[in-house]
């Protein structure tokens, strides 16, 4: 038992330093993307998004285009397609059994940001 | 109920809450490879917080709550497998998760392991894995073996460990139902608690018994037999149960205040307490000249060596080593105060005689018992006990129950030599006193 615990707490710190490696051998991604960056949307642009091929959400005043995330998020695309081209916060506030995202999952979400929701809405 | 079937609960009640938690998953938990990781990165977590809370109510060294389970020291034993397993368990969870964050990106890896400074919930998590890591690496000796109470004083770093464990889980956990959530984990929680509190605060005011050193005998040069007199209400106690320690001598050079686990060598019938103690340590060393008169403060009892401790009903064998005679001694200065027969076979395993703690009393115990046969085996002259051996010491070995207490390799061998004799598991009983 005791060469079981401590082989795994080796491999732990393996794991560990490999991933913090990889992350800092890996180039960061260029901030926008070329997209058109902290422009204003209103919901009826949003609206026009609403396809997992298209899908953009508007959640607290920012607009998302997660079109490139949807297959790497953990749930399948028939859970995240109603709310495409939507208000989503509601979405992302309650997942699993009504709790909010993760602290991660919302900074990763700031990578696909592409604006703001326009004051009044419409 | 049967020891085997107590401990078989308490696993159960430890994957109670993955079981749970497997039934509460939907179908999209295994429809890719990342959401497999992601499940089964969430399902160690639950698995090893609640392995973790049971380790710690097992911890509470409540007297007399170790007997359905077969004595103290295989209660532990379930407590250090449960403390590997939740270790295991909780190392694996950032792994997973993170490799399967690996799916959308290496960032989102690194970022799932090292999250922003603002993820206090995240962090909470790392620094209870920390903190494990810390105070279990004297129990798997990660870094050589530990000293007892440096052991014991790093394993306390257990209580905040648990804590910030459940900080983690009750901010980020979301497999189940909230309320079912809450219930589950702040029934073990307080049941961890409740251990720790009974064990850090209760039984030091109210679990512990007075008693005067009243003599000191020198059994060899390095085992000394303390006897102690009750100075208020008297410990009751079996053959084979041993006691927490702890002597508030002043002038002792280690240990003082300290408590340390001894077998008492008493009868359970004499108005005193009697424990040996060989010189193993710096605290068992420095007992060797405690002074008489020294307050002694008695936890117990604990342990369930002896199925019948008052009786012989059916045939034994006793195997001793060395220190581990103690056991053996207390119960045959109590069967021969009640005047039973003793149909036992004992070896006493010593390395030469210069070693053969107590052997005037033995045998003059072995004598007056009737039945009772003693054969001394000496180390340096035959070696490790051999099957041989026990077959011309004890050669109806087959039809008795086996006592064995000394160090584990030969616990490990005569169990051998036992079990190739055709003795079931059930009728072979151990008592360890190497904690770790």
């Amino acid at each position: 038992m005791k060469q079981a615990v401590y082989t795994i707490f080796v491999a732990f710190w393996a794991c560990v330093l490999t991933v913090v490696a990889l992350d800092a051998l890996t180039p960061a991604a260029e901030a926008g993307d070329g997209q058109e960056t902290k422009s204003t949307f209103t919901l009826a642009e949003v609206a026009e998004h609403d396809r997992l091929e298209d899908c953009w959400m508007a959640i607290e005043g920012h607009v998302y285009d997660f079109t490139a995330y949807i297959d790497q998020h953990p749930t399948p695309p028939e859970v995240l397609e109603p709310w495409c081209g939507k208000e989503a916060t509601e979405g992302m506030r309650t997942k699993g059994y009504g709790r909010d995202h993760s602290e991660r999952a919302w900074q990763m979400a700031e990578q696909y940001r592409v604006g703001s929701l326009a004051e009044n809405g419409n | 109920m049967s020891a085997r079937t107590a401990h078989r609960l308490v696993w159960l009640a430890a994957l109670l809450p993955s079981l749970i938690f497997l039934a509460h998953l939907d179908a999209s938990a295994v429809t890719s490879t990342s959401a497999l990781l992601n499940t089964a990165g969430r399902l160690t977590g639950v698995a090893g917080l609640s392995m973790l809370l049971l380790a710690a109510i097992l911890s509470a060294r409540v007297p007399g709550f170790d007997q359905p389970f077969g004595g103290l020291t295989r209660l532990w034993r379930t407590h250090h497998l449960l403390g590997a397993w939740s270790l295991i368990l909780l190392l694996l969870h950032p792994v997973l998760l993170a490799l399967s964050a690996a799916g959308a990106s290496i960032e989102s890896a690194a970022a799932t392991l090292l999250p922003p400074i603002s993820d206090l919930a995240s962090w909470s998590g790392w620094a209870a894995l920390i903190l494990m890591m810390i105070f279990l690496a004297p129990s798997f000796s990660f870094f050589g073996r530990p000293r007892y109470e440096r052991w014991k004083k790093i394993h306390r770093l257990a209580g905040p460990a648990v804590a910030l464990a459940l900080v983690h889980d009750f901010w980020l956990s979301r497999g189940l139902p909230t309320w079912l959530d809450i219930v589950l984990w702040s029934a073990l929680a307080l049941l961890a608690v409740g251990a720790v509190g009974w064990r850090f605060v209760f039984s030091r005011r109210i679990g512990r018994l007075a008693y005067t050193v009243s003599e000191v005998t020198a059994v060899a040069n390095n085992v000394v037999e303390l006897s102690l007199e009750p100075r208020g209400r008297k410990l009751r106690h079996e053959a084979g149960n041993f006691v927490y320690l702890t002597l508030e001598d002043p002038s002792l050079a280690a240990g003082r205040g300290e408590e340390h686990p001894y077998t008492l060598s008493s009868s359970p019938d004499e108005g005193q307490l009697r424990v040996a103690i060989k010189s193993l340590g710096d605290a068992s060393r420095a007992a060797q000249t405690v002074q008489p008169g020294t307050t002694a403060r008695v936890e117990g009892p604990y342990g369930r060596f002896f199925v019948t401790p008052d009786r012989v009903s059916e045939p034994e064998l006793w195997v001793a080593g060395g220190i581990g005679v103690t056991p053996f001694l207390a119960r045959m200065r109590h069967l021969l105060h009640r005047g039973e027969t003793a149909d036992v076979c004992m070896i006493f395993c010593v390395q030469d005689p210069a070693r053969e703690i107590f052997a005037t009393e033995l045998h003059n115990l072995a004598d007056q018992l009737e039945g009772f046969r003693l054969n001394i085996h000496y180390f340096y002259r035959e070696g490790p006990l051999s099957g041989s051996y026990l077959d011309e010491a004890c050669p109806d070995i087959s039809r008795r129950s086996v006592y064995i207490c000394g160090p584990e390799p030969l616990n490990a061998l005569v169990q051998q030599h036992a079990a190739a004799a055709g003795i079931a598991a059930s009728r072979i009983h151990t008592e360890e006193f190497e904690l770790l």
